[in-house]
């Protein structure tokens, strides 16, 4: 069996995590995103850091 | 305490306003100084992109985005943070500590843009045009009706208290009248 491969998230690539986003830009749930807990992890930091960074809003 | 290097990913956001007057070049430069003053080896320091920041910062609605990958200790970074958040035309920026330097980054060295070619446009914030709001007829028909109608019972009250104030007097005239006689 092969080794199971994580995904990481890039603070950068907002398109992709906009796709994990609500509406109002909250971080969707491990149940609504289907990601592991590892994965699910890397997500937020990334939406976290993009916020910081004014690539992604807060609110809205 | 052994300080070993570490790779790291930087993103700093510039100023507009400082990018546009001194050139993309001396702004680079400037940071560059300031990363290899605390002894941070720059690896790769490119122009991001000039865009819209998704929330104002400190009244600024739009930022240069400058992506670096450095190899420095630990207490170098902060270090260098704490210095260029006190002067110069960064106002925000982030250290993210990574394995490697991706190939395709390493291409791009320290790049130089042609300050010509770069478009930085005005940091103020979009005006707004305020349009006079015309009020529809049937709207305006609608308020005159229910201003008559406060007016009416404007009225209605003031009758009322009138009367209020008759019934108050009346007692107390005749208890004059009686004491007259």
């Amino acid at each position: 069996m092969g080794k199971k491969t994580h995904k990481k998230f890039d603070f950068k690539d907002t398109e992709d995590l906009l796709r994990y986003l609500s509406g109002q830009g909250q971080i969707s749930s491990a149940k609504r995103t289907g990601l592991s807990a590892r994965e699910q992890r890397s997500l937020k930091r990334a939406v976290k850091n993009a916020r910081f960074l004014g690539l992604l809003p807060f609110v809205g | 305490m052994t300080n070993t290097k570490h790779t790291y990913q930087a993103m700093f956001l510039l100023e507009n306003g400082e990018v546009r007057e001194k050139g993309f070049s001396a702004v680079r430069d400037w940071l560059k100084g300031t990363l290899e003053k605390h002894s941070i080896d720059v690896k790769v320091l490119r122009l991001y992109g000039e865009r819209k920041l998704a929330y104002p910062i400190g009244g600024r609605v739009r930022a240069t985005y400058v992506l670096g990958w450095l190899e420095a200790e630990g207490e170098a970074v902060n270090a260098a943070m704490r210095d260029m958040y006190l002067v110069g035309p960064a106002f925000r920026m982030r250290f993210f500590q990574e394995a490697e330097i991706p190939e395709a980054e390493l291409a791009f060295g320290i790049e130089e843009v042609n300050d010509a070619d770069l478009v930085i446009l005005d940091d103020q914030p979009e005006e707004v045009i305020e349009e006079e709001y015309v009020e529809p007829e049937e709207e305006k028909a609608a308020s005159k009706d229910a201003a008559d109608g406060d007016k009416k019972t404007e009225g209605k009250a003031d009758d009322a208290k009138a009367e209020t104030t008759e019934t108050k007097e009346e007692p107390a005239k005749e208890a004059a009248k009686e004491e007259a006689k």
